[in-house]
């Protein structure tokens, strides 16, 4: 599908640092420069971060997660294009990396797993040294150079100063942690003959490989792999994503991608209403993409879910065994399916104390179909609950929208939402409108202008057959899943790529794993562009 | 007290074990310090407030403007806090910020679009017309006066937020979430986000301090931890120069404001500690900051908002924050602040803070039964509330001849005022920059509180304009606004 790469390495070792402003080393066309994406320097979101820590440091406490500020979430956590390196974020960086450093020395499990050595008293800088070096290759994705592990020994004499080891060992820690080329996923790569196109080092494509599917930092495999040249084929970066793909950290990793994209990383609700849902959806996901690791779709059309007695009693589902537990349980005759019937998806789009059919629609429209609505024009008060003239029941009072220059966009929105009305703010089932018995909800709702036409539905289970129909759903699929990967949103350069891929993801009956492969086995995946500056 | 302590470690202070120790004559030479200063500080504070003065299709313009033009006015309900201290705070009232549809559709200097929320952002506080983006178009008035009167201070400005977060998971707050904003060492002008952990505020202020009294071993490792803490420091600076330059253009602009904020923290590590005073008393640790709140959905119901989701104890958060504000201007750590209340179109549970079971927004939206003013002007009184003990715990700390407040001007902005909205031609909303009203407390500079003082149409950065000058800005203007407001002056 995509084109091949013919890389002539002009004597330079497979990963080793790149020569800024040295002779291009890599000869590329303009073909297979215009697939190059267009990549900014990203630093890690908490989760990444904290993340990396465990991974690194063993200490899984999630400390990022308390002390620095929480990324705006549009929906991913990850666009570089919102990271503001602010003050208030230096410096709670700064007290991450003291509480990280004392704590890591304090725990013996921690500590013995971190130094390469026994060190022999507080002047062994040897194994300092050895610390730095060992303690470095994980923290910055690549093994350091002599200089700057040198750098780092300036802090031996405070080891002396204090008669402890492991006072040195700390700042080496504190130092790591608040250091560039930890808190961002630093890519310079090697020059092409493309002017701002960069290939990457075999570490830096490690970095990016890991981030994207398990959201951490590189295992020492896949540095070892990045060492000895294993990712210098795309077979070689094939296998090591699948097996990144195997680990646990990936499942951590797909399940709060779906959980971003739908809006369900939190909720409005009492936490044990929240994590039953959140539970609920996490199971489906990791039961479709990993279990059965079929058709994606199936994701969207299951029969049954993972409920526990709460949610088989909010759902009105019968049939639940799992005593105290969840268990996987028929939808039976209500009229639900896959993970648009869920709770935590029927929880978006809510206003005016109520569900939205307009918020609805828009959040369908926005992410299951990667629609563009913009926001109201002048004119519109959009803090205002539609008032009807005639009746009080949601549907009258919303006919406002059906007509005139609202009806444009409103559209494109409203009438998806009201047929998912039948489903409250809570995803419980209903057939009247909340306290006014004498509405009564039809259910019926459309999906205007798809590109197989108007597709009517009821409810989200019709929803999701029109959402398969509508020959649109691959590529929003694709579309988010690039957005997730990328940091950003696509733009017009990006298009013809993801359009490929979306051929290549129906041409493999849709199978998500398979998708995560080749998004990074595709060798472009191996490149960067420059960014312009805005 | 052992002879080889270094008089260094003396000056650096008393630090955060809370004990007033008798005051000794060496440590009163040396910086400036509230008490004693021939010469004290001026200080400059914003306080800003997500809010519009009255709500949707109420009569009512506002519970916020007194009655009586002048001395001796009234306090209506969101002023009630005020009490006593009304002598040392004006009202200013009828401000507007100009719009588009007044101008023939074009955005006015120091104007906004019809559209309302985010675009009184950059007329309100820098008095730049909006940009058509949610951001300022110009440095903010806590900037521009840091530039004339940081002098030395360990910190130019502290940026804090009481709002832990938007709120909402369907959505991102872009740029409703900071008042703040600077001309970067490029001079461009960037948002400065501010700090909304108080246990990492305080960390930034106090971690400097060195307890006094101490035994020589234990001041030769406090001095060792800070010289460790700067080598950290100086690697990790050292590094970034190192990576910056290696960096495309983008790229560079991005890790360079990391690089600019890191040569920060290093210059306020590097800076010692003024000495503490009777009032210089650096707090005890404040401990964790309480745990960020769940998002309340859109607008969920009563229930939803008694469950205290969309909460995360401001109220705490927000004593925290002034009395950390406050102790950093005694010791003079700094002489400017910004304290954001609530964020612009703020979403926070208000039922913890009012017992009004909806959303700050909501409460200019009918988010209330009933007069919808009266809701509004419930929430703005917990936000004057925490206004007026600022001004209280300046009021109560001596300073010359007289305490802090007479060398302090304080400003209280609210997003919006209530009337007109251009966007919708409806009358009497929340949706609108007319009637707007500002607070100015304080007596630097000559300003003469205590009075109420209606203006004919005057903009908001006039007043900003007259604030900055009582602290020794010399300048007439605010981004595109110009004028001070004499009255508020001794003449």
């Amino acid at each position: 599908m995509r084109s091949s790469y013919l890389v002539a390495l002009a004597g330079l070792a497979a990963g080793c640092t790149g020569i800024i402003g040295g002779d291009p080393s890599v000869t590329l066309t303009d073909a297979q420069a215009a697939e190059v994406n267009t990549t900014g320097l990203r630093r890690l979101t908490r989760v990444e971060m904290d993340q990396s820590i465990r991974d690194v440091l063993g200490d899984g406490t999630r400390r990022s997660a308390r002390l620095l500020a929480p990324e705006p979430t549009d929906p991913y956590d990850n666009d570089y294009r919102l990271q503001i390196a602010s003050g208030a974020l230096i410096e709670s960086i700064e007290t991450l990396a003291v509480e990280l450093s004392d704590a890591a020395m304090m725990d013996p499990v921690q500590r013995a797993a971190l130094l390469p050595c026994n060190p022999t008293g507080p002047n062994d800088a040897a194994c300092l040294r050895a610390f730095v070096q060992s303690l470095g290759r994980k923290m910055f994705r690549r093994p350091l150079a002599d200089d700057e592990v040198e750098r780092f020994m300036v802090f031996q004499p405070f080891s002396v100063e204090a008669n402890d080891f492991d006072y040195g060992a700390k700042l080496v820690i504190r130092a790591m942690v608040q250091e560039p080329a930890f808190l961002y996923r630093v890519e310079l790569g090697n020059p092409t003959t493309q002017t701002g196109v960069f290939k990457l080092t075999s570490y830096e494509l490690a970095a990016r490989m890991s981030y994207f599917l398990v959201g951490s930092t590189p295992p020492d495999w896949l540095l070892d792999e990045a060492a000895n040249g294993g990712l210098d084929t795309k077979d070689g970066v094939t296998s090591a994503a699948r097996r990144l793909i195997g680990t646990p950290n990936a499942h951590d990793q797909i399940e709060r991608y779906h959980a971003l994209w739908l809006g369900y990383h939190r909720l409005p609700h009492a936490l044990d209403l929240t994590t039953s849902m959140q539970a609920e959806s996490d199971a489906l996901v990791n039961r479709v993409v990993f279990g059965t690791n079929g058709d994606y779709f199936d994701l969207f059309t299951a029969t049954d879910s993972y409920l526990d007695a709460r949610l088989a009693g909010h759902y009105g589902v019968t049939g639940f065994t799992g005593g105290t537990g969840f268990a996987w349980t028929q939808y039976g005759a209500t009229p639900r399916k896959g993970l648009l019937s869920h709770g935590s998806v029927l929880s978006q789009g809510v206003k005016f104390a109520d569900s939205s059919p307009t918020q609805r629609g828009l959040f369908i429209r926005n992410r299951l179909l990667c629609g563009e609505i913009g926001p109201p024009p002048p004119g519109v008060n959009a803090d205002a609950e539609p008032v009807g003239t005639t009746s009080p029941c949601k549907k009258s009072r919303y006919q406002v929208h059906a007509s005139g220059g609202c009806a444009n966009c409103h559209n494109q929105v409203d009438p998806i939402g009201f047929g998912l009305e039948r489903f409250d703010r809570e995803g419980r089932y209903r057939t009247t409108d909340d306290g006014l018995p004498q509405c009564a909800i039809d259910g019926q709702g459309e999906v205007f202008g798809s590109p197989a036409g108007n597709l009517t539905f009821n409810g989200p289970d019709g929803l999701a057959d029109a959402l398969i129909a509508s020959g649109a759903f691959e590529r929003c699929v694709v579309t988010q899943v690039f957005r997730f990967r990328e940091g950003r949103r696509e733009g017009a350069d990006d298009v013809p790529g993801i359009l490929a891929r979306t051929e290549e993801f129906k041409g493999k009956q849709r199978n998500f794993q398979e998708l995560l492969v080749d998004m990074v086995s595709d060798e472009a995946f191996g490149f960067r562009r420059d960014e312009e500056v805005p | 007290m052992g002879t080889r302590l270094s008089r260094r470690h003396l000056l650096r202070g008393l630090g955060g074990i809370g004990i007033g120790l008798p005051l000794m004559e060496i440590m009163l030479d040396g910086k400036a310090f509230a008490q004693s200063s021939p010469n004290p500080p001026k200080r400059y504070m914003v306080f800003f407030d997500g809010q519009s003065l009255g709500g949707d299709d109420d009569p009512i313009h506002n519970q916020f403007v007194p009655n009586t033009i002048g001395r001796n006015y009234d306090l209506k309900t969101a002023l009630v806090p005020l009490g006593a201290l009304k002598d040392d705070v004006s009202v200013i009232s009828n401000l507007k910020i100009p719009w588009a549809g007044e101008n023939g559709g074009s955005v006015p200097a120091g104007g906004r679009r019809d559209a309302f929320h985010v675009n009184t952002i950059s007329p309100l506080l820098s008095g730049m017309r909006d940009p058509g983006g949610t951001r300022c178009d110009g440095p903010t008035s806590d900037q521009l006066v840091a530039n004339a009167i940081a002098g030395s201070t360990a910190f130019p400005t502290l940026t804090y937020r009481v709002q832990a977060d938007w709120y909402l998971s369907v959505s991102a707050p872009y740029g409703r979430e900071a008042i703040s904003y600077k001309r970067d060492t490029s001079n461009r002008v960037v948002v400065v986000p501010p700090q909304t952990s108080p246990r990492q505020a305080w960390n930034a202020l106090f971690s400097n301090f060195t307890p006094m009294g101490v035994d020589p071993a234990t001041a030769a490792r406090i001095d060792r931890d800070l010289r460790a803490r700067k080598s950290v420091l100086d690697l990790v600076r050292g590094d970034t120069e190192r990576l910056v330059v290696k960096l495309g253009a983008a790229d560079k602009i991005r890790l360079q404001r990391h690089l600019d904020e890191l040569r920060d923290l290093e210059r306020r590590v590097a800076t010692i500690a003024p000495p503490q005073t009777s009032v210089c008393m650096p707090p005890a640790d404040p401990g964790a900051d309480p745990s960020v709140g769940s998002p309340q959905g859109n607008d969920g119901t009563n229930n939803t908002y008694m469950q205290n989701l969309g909460y995360s104890n401001e109220q705490q958060r927000a004593l925290l924050f002034v009395d950390l504000i406050h102790l950093a201007m005694v010791c003079d750590l700094t002489r400017v602040a910004t304290l954001q209340l609530t964020m612009f179109q703020s979403h926070l549970n208000m039922f913890s803070l009012t017992q009004q079971a909806t959303d700050c927004h909501e409460l200019g939206h009918h988010g209330i039964p009933g007069s919808t003013t009266a809701a509004v002007s419930g929430g703005i009184a917990w936000h004057v509330q925490h206004f007026a003990r600022m001004i209280q715990k300046l009021k109560d700390t001596p300073e010359g001849n007289g305490n802090m407040l007479d060398n302090s001007a304080l400003v209280f902005l609210t997003e919006g005022g209530h009337g007109f909205d251009p966007e919708t031609n409806e009358q009497n909303s929340a949706h609108s920059s007319e009637n707007m009203a500002v607070l100015l407390a304080g007596r630097a500079g000559g300003l003469q509180p205590g009075q109420h003082v209606r203006t004919n149409q005057l903009h908001p950065a006039n007043v900003l304009v007259t604030a900055m000058k009582a602290v020794g800005v010399q300048t007439d203007t605010l981004g595109e606004v110009t004028g001070d407001i004499p009255q508020l002056r001794m003449q």
